[in-house]
C-alpha cells in the first residue's frame, strides 16, 4: 500500500474524536478515560489518528510541506493502536494506524527524517540492534546456558530474545528464564547464540524504516529455515507483533507463539507445576503488541467496492483487525494460576489498554513523553492497589522501571515469566 | 496570511509556546471538518485559523479575548470541534481549542448538578455522576460531545430529553468571557452565591446564550457551567460484556429497552402523547432507524456479531426474518424504561402495555432477545456508538428536518420525507437506504411535548459524485422545508447573502433581527466569528 491508498480515510474520517479516547462503551471514570497518549500529551488535534488523517489529506493537496512542526506531530505517537481500536467500532472501512504508518514510509522515503532517529538507525545498520549497544554485547543472557545454538545445530522452536533482553542486564533473566522453564519441560529448543541472533526490524518498521525492516525479516527466516525450525517464541510483544503479523508477508510460513501462551499452554497440560505461594497483588498491563495488536496475520488482497449506491465493502472480503483476536487471556491464566497471587484489572485493559509508552520510536525521539506515558499508566497501577504491575514485554518493563526509579515509587514491576519462576 | 508577529507574541505571552501554533499543518488538522465540504467547493477545509490556541484558564481566555480585540483578530472557540461550526468561517482567525480545561470541578450530589469545563465529555461526566447515582444528560451527538457546549453553544436535544431535558434546560450558572473580554458570571454565580440556578440572584442570560440554535461560538466563550443531574438508580459502574466492537450492557431489571412499533403513524402519535401524559420513559428515540428504513435490521445484526462486516449486508437482506423485523421497524422507536424501585418499573412497564394496547402497539420481540436487548441499552444508555452514523461511507448530512408535535408523523410528512430521498437512493450517489432514515426525538424537551426528525443522507466524502449526489439531495430537501417554515443546517453551507436570504424568508426572521442586536450590544468589537445567525435589518 502507499499513503495515496488512504486518502480517502483521510476524507471519510468524521473528525468524531473516538480516537482520543478508549472505547466510550468503557469510559468508568474522568481520570482514566483517554485511550491516545500522543493528544493527551500534545493536546493539539493534530496529534490524534483523525488529526494525523487531516494532516496526510493537507500533504497530499499540497495545503502542506515537510517542516520540523510537522515531523513531530508524526512521531510523537506510539504507534500503539489505541486509536484504531477505538475508530473502527463504528467505522467498518477505516485504518487509521496503517494510514499513520504509511506516513512515515514516506517521510523516510523522502528523506524526512527525524534527527533524533538517524543515529539509532545507524546503529542498527551497523550492529544490528535498536538499543544503541555493540553487537558484541548482545545476548550476555545466554552466554553459559546449556542450549542449542542454531547458528549450527536444529531445533523445532527457536526462542528470540530481542534486542531489549538481548542487551538490558536487569532484564535478561526473563529471556534465561523463558528458555529455561520451555527447555526443562522437554521443548526442543535452541536460540541464535549472542552477537549472531538479529533485531526482528519490528521498531525500524514502527519508525517508518521499511527497507531496514526487510532486511532483518529476510535474515531471520533463512536463518531459522536453516535450522529446521517451526515454532519461533518470543518474551519480546514487539518480536511477536513483528513476526506474527508483518513477517507473513515477507514470506514467513513459522508458527509464531508468545512466551506466556506457550508457558500457558504447559500449566495446562501439567507440564510446569507450581509448589510456592506468592502471597501478591498484582495487576496486569497488556503490552499493545501482544494485545490488540497481536491478532493473526490473515493475508489480504483485494479491492473496494461499494453496493446499495455507496456503502464502502470489499471484494473479497477483508479482514477487520480491531483488537478482538489479540492476545489477553494466557497471560491472566498463568497469573491466575499462580497460588497466592491476586490479580486485579486496571480501568483500561486489554483491547483498550493504556501503553507504556515506548513504542513507536517514542522512548528513542521523546524521552519525556515516553516517561510521562508510563506514568500515567504507573498511578493507573497504583490506583487499583496492586503492589506490583506485570507485563510481557520487555520493552514495557524497561519503560516501567525507568519511570518507577525516576519517581521513588514503590510499585514493583515483573515480567509474568519471573512470577511463574518464583512460584516453581 | 499569516497574522501578524505582535499579535502571535502577545498570544503566545500568555499561554506560552507550547499551546499557541501557526503551524500549517496543525492549523489545518482543525480547518478539517465533518461536512465542510458543502460549503468549501468539494474541500474538506474551512479557511483556515491564523492560529491555533490553547487556553488553560478562564483568565488566559479572556486575555486571548482582548488581544483579538485588539489586532482585530475574529476568535472562535470549540470544544470538542465536531462539525464545521466549531471552525472559523473566515481566514486568519484565533481558533480557541478548549482542551485543555477539561476538568469535573464539583458534583454536587445532594443538589444534584455538576460545575464542568469545556472539554468535559458526556462520557466522563456520566461515568463520574453514575458513581453517586445520577446521569447526565446527553445531546443526540452522544458521549464524545460536550455538555458544555450543548448547554451554551449549540442545539442541545438528545434521547433522553424525554426525562432529562435539553442542553439549554439543564444550564444553571455560567461563567462567560464576553466577546469584549469582560467576565460575566451568569445566575446565583453572579451574586456570589455559587452555582445551583442559571436565573434568579444574579444576571439570567439562559436565552441570550440559546437564542434559535445557540450561539454557534459567535459570541465569546463559555468558561465554566452548572449543569443539572438527574436520579440514576442503576450500577455505579456500567458492567459491559462482549468482545469488541458488539460490546453489550446486561443491566438490572429496573432498567429495560424495547423496541416499539405500530402499524400505524396514527397509533404511533397517539402512543407518545400517552407516553407524554403518563410521565414515563428515561430515553425514547427512533433511534436505529438511522441506518435506513431497509437496512436496519441487517445492520443491527452486523454490530452484534463480532464476526460480520458490511460484506454480509446484502446476504443478510435476502433473509426473511430480517426483512420482517426491518418493515417491523419502520414505525418504530426506541424507549429505555428506568424504575427508581421495582415498584416503579412495574408500573412503568404495566402503563406501556397498556399504551400499546390502546394504540394498536407491539414491542418487537427480535429486539427483547437478550445480545439485542444489552446492545440496545448500551446504545442508548452511553450513547457511545453515535459515529455510527458514518458507518456506511463516512457521511451524513441532512434531508428534510423538521420539528413539531407528536401529530407531525401523520401530517403525511413523514411519508414524503422518505420518497424525497428515495428518490436519490435510487440513482445511487448517496446509499439505497430505502429513504426513511428519519432519526428523532420522541420528546425533544424535558417532559416531552414536540419531537423533531432529521432524515439521513448517507454518502462517501471521500467520492466528489457521492458529495455532489448528497448536495442535491439536501438542496431538494431544503426548498421542500423553506416552503414549510423549517430548514435544517444549510445556514452553515452558505455565503452571507444567501444566508440573509435564507433567514429572511423564515417563518419567524424577527428571532434573527433580535440576534443581530444582540451581538452588537454585546460584541461592540466585531471579534465574535460570524457563524452566529444574525438578519440584517
Ligand atoms: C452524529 C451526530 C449527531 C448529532 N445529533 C445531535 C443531536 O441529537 N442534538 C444536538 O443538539 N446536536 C446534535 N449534533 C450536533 C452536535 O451538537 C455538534 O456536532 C457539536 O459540535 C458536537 O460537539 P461539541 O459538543 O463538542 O461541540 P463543539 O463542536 O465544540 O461546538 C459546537 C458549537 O459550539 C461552539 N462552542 C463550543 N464550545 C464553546 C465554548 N466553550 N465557548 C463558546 N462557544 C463554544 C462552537 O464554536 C460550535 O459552534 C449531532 C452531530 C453529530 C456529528
Ligand atoms: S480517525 Fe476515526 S475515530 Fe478518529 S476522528 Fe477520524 S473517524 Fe473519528
Ligand atoms: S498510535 Fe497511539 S499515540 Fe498514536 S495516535 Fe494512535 S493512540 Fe495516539
Amino acid at each position: 500500500m502507499a499513503l495515496e491508498d488512504y486518502l480517502s480515510d483521510a476524507k471519510r474520517c468524521c473528525r468524531c474524536s473516538y480516537c482520543k479516547w478508549i472505547p466510550l462503551a468503557q469510559v468508568k471514570s474522568w481520570r482514566f478515560a483517554k485511550g491516545c497518549p500522543s493528544i493527551a500529551y500534545k493536546n493539539f488535534h493534530s496529534y490524534s489518528a483523525g488529526g494525523r488523517l487531516a494532516v496526510v489529506l493537507s500533504l497530499s493537496e499540497g495545503r502542506s510541506s515537510y517542516t520540523d512542526g510537522l515531523l513531530d506531530v508524526v512521531y510523537q505517537c506510539q504507534m500503539d493502536g489505541s486509536c484504531d481500536v477505538a475508530c473502527k467500532i463504528c467505522r467498518y472501512h477505516m485504518e487509521p494506524l496503517e494510514a499513520m504508518r504509511e506516513l512515515r514510509f514516506k517521510l523516510v522515503e523522502e528523506g524526512q527524517l527525524l534527527p533524533q532517529h538517524i543515529p539509532v538507525i545507524d546503529n542498527l545498520r551497523k550492529e544490528d540492534n535498536m538499543v544503541m549497544k555493540p553487537k558484541a554485547e548482545r545476548g550476555k543472557w545466554s552466554e553459559d546456558l546449556d542450549i542449542k545454538d542454531l547458528t549450527t545445530e536444529s531445533a523445532e522452536v527457536v526462542f528470540h530474545g530481542g534486542c531489549q533482553l538481548g542487551f538490558d542486564e536487569e532484564l535478561g533473566k526473563v529471556a534465561r528464564t523463558a528458555v529455561t522453564l520451555l527447555k526443562n519441560a522437554g521443548v526442543d529448543i535452541g536460540i541464535i547464540r549472542g552477537k549472531e541472533e538479529n533485531c526482528c526490524g519490528g521498531k525500524a518498521y514502527d519508525m517508518g524504516y521499511r527497507g531496514e525492516f526487510i532486511k532483518y525479516a529476510e535474515n531471520n527466516i533463512e536463518a531459522w529455515t536453516r535450522a529446521g525450525v517451526k515454532t519461533v517464541v518470543t518474551s519480546c510483544s514487539d518480536g511477536y507483533f513483528t513476526f506474527k503479523r508483518l513477517y507473513p508477508d515477507i514470506g514467513s510460513k513459522f508458527e509464531v507463539l508468545h512466551t506466556v501462551e506457550f508457558i500457558d499452554r504447559l500449566i495446562k497440560e501439567g507440564r510446569i507445576k507450581f509448589n510456592k505461594t506468592i502471597p501478591m497483588t498484582v495487576t496486569y498491563h497488556d503490552p499493545c503488541h501482544l494485545g490488540r495488536l497481536g491478532e493473526q496475520y490473515i493475508p489480504w488482497q483485494g479491492e473496494e467496492k461499494k453496493i446499495r449506491g455507496q456503502i464502502v465493502v470489499y471484494e473479497p472480503s477483508k479482514p477487520r483487525n480491531n483488537g478482538a483476536g489479540g492476545i489477553y487471556e494466557p497471560p491472566r491464566e498463568v497469573l491466575r494460576s499462580i497460588p497466592g497471587l491476586e490479580l486485579v484489572e486496571m480501568e483500561r485493559i486489554r483491547e483498550y489498554a493504556w501503553c507504556c509508552g515506548a513504542g513507536g520510536g517514542v522512548r528513542e525521539a521523546y524521552p519525556d513523553f515516553s516517561y510521562w506515558t508510563a506514568r500515567e499508566r504507573i498511578e493507573e497501577a497504583k490506583s487499583t492497589g496492586a503492589e506490583a504491575l506485570v507485563s510481557a514485554c520487555p520493552w514495557c518493563e524497561r519503560n516501567f522501571i525507568d519511570a518507577v526509579n525516576g519517581n521513588g515509587d514503590k510499585m514493583k514491576v515483573y515480567d509474568v515469566i519471573e512470577l511463574v519462576q518464583q512460584a516453581i | 496570511m499569516a497574522i501578524s508577529r505582535e499579535a502571535y507574541q502577545a498570544l503566545e505571552d500568555i499561554v506560552g509556546p507550547e499551546n499557541i501554533s501557526e503551524e500549517p499543518a496543525i492549523l489545518d488538522s482543525y480547518a478539517f471538518q465533518w461536512l465542510a465540504e458543502f460549503r468549501q467547493h468539494g474541500s474538506k477545509f474551512m479557511p483556515r485559523a491564523g492560529a491555533v490556541v490553547l487556553p488553560g484558564s478562564t483568565e488566559e481566555v479572556q486575555a486571548v479575548v482582548k488581544i483579538c480585540i485588539r489586532y482585530k483578530l475574529k476568535c472562535k472557540a470549540h470544544s470538542t470541534g465536531w462539525g464545521l461550526y466549531g471552525a472559523p468561517i473566515t481566514e486568519n482567525a484565533i481558533q480557541l481549542d478548549m482542551r485543555r480545561m477539561d476538568r469535573i470541578l464539583k458534583i454536587d450530589e445532594h443538589n444534584m448538578f455538576a460545575v464542568i469545563e469545556p472539554y468535559v465529555i458526556g462520557a466522563t461526566l456520566q461515568a463520574e455522576a453514575m458513581k453517586v447515582g445520577l446521569n447526565t444528560h446527553m445531546i443526540g451527538a452522544g458521549a464524545s460531545c460536550s455538555p458544555l457546549a450543548a448547554a451554551t453553544s449549540f442545539q442541545g436535544a438528545g434521547p433522553d430529553s424525554i426525562f432529562m431535558g435539553s442542553g439549554p434546560e439543564n444550564l444553571l450558572a455560567a461563567e462567560w468571557v464576553m466577546p469584549t473580554g469582560e467576565i460575566l458570571r451568569t445566575g446565583s454565580l453572579g451574586s456570589g452565591l455559587g452555582w445551583f440556578s442559571g436565573d434568579g440572584l444574579g444576571p439570567s442570560l439562559r436565552g441570550i446564550f440559546k437564542g434559535i440554535l445557540g450561539a454557534c461560538g459567535g459570541l465569546g466563550v463559555f468558561t465554566k457551567v452548572a449543569v443539572k443531574l438527574y436520579p440514576w438508580p442503576g450500577p455505579t459502574v456500567m458492567p459491559i460484556e462482549g468482545t469488541v466492537p458488539a460490546y453489550t450492557a446486561q443491566l438490572p431489571e429496573n432498567i429495560r429497552a424495547h423496541t416499539l412499533a405500530w402499524s400505524t403513524w396514527e397509533g404511533y402519535a397517539d402512543a407518545v402523547y400517552k407516553i407524554y401524559n403518563n410521565d414515563i420513559g428515561y430515553i425514547a428515540h427512533r433511534q436505529f432507524i438511522m441506518f435506513g428504513d431497509e437496512l436496519q435490521a441487517a445492520v443491527l445484526k452486523i454490530l452484534t456479531d463480532t464476526t460480520r462486516t458490511l460484506n454480509d449486508l446484502e446476504e443478510l437482506l435476502k433473509k426473511p426474518e430480517i426483512q420482517k423485523l426491518s418493515e417491523e421497524m419502520r414505525r418504530s422507536f426506541q424507549i429505555v424504561l428506568v424504575g427508581m424501585t421495582p415498584r416503579d418499573i412495574e408500573y412503568q412497564e404495566k402503563v406501556l402495555n397498556q399504551i400499546l394496547a390502546e394504540t394498536g402497539g407491539w414491542k418487537i420481540a427480535a429486539m427483547e432477545e437478550p445480545t439485542m436487548a444489552g446492545w440496545s441499552l448500551l446504545y442508548m444508555i452511553k450513547l457511545c456508538f453515535k459515529n455510527l452514523n458514518y458507518v456506511y461511507a463516512g457521511g451524513f448530512h441532512d434531508a428534510m428536518a423538521r420539528a413539531g408535535t407528536p401529530d407531525l408523523v401523520t401530517s403525511g410528512w413523514m411519508e414524503e420525507m422518505r420518497e424525497q430521498k428515495r428518490k436519490f437512493g435510487k440513482q445511487g450517489g448517496i446509499v439505497n437506504d430505502g429513504g426513511d432514515a428519519g432519526m428523532g426525538g420522541v420528546g425533544t424537551a424535558g417532559g416531552g411535548g414536540y419531537n423533531a426528525f432529521e432524515n439521513f443522507i448517507l454518502y462517501d466524502p471521500g467520492d466528489a459524485a457521492s458529495v455532489e449526489a448528497a448536495r442535491a439531495c439536501n438542496v431538494d430537501a431544503g426548498h421542500i422545508a423553506v416552503e414549510a417554515g423549517a430548514g435544517g443546517y444549510n445556514f452553515f453551507f452558505m455565503e452571507k447573502e444567501q444566508v440573509q436570504a435564507l433567514l429572511a424568508g423564515r417563518a419567524r426572521p424577527a428571532i434573527f433581527q433580535w440576534q443581530q442586536k444582540i451581538k452588537e450590544a454585546f460584541d461592540p468589537n466585531g471579534v465574535g466569528d460570524g457563524s452566529y445567525l444574525c438578519l440584517d435589518e
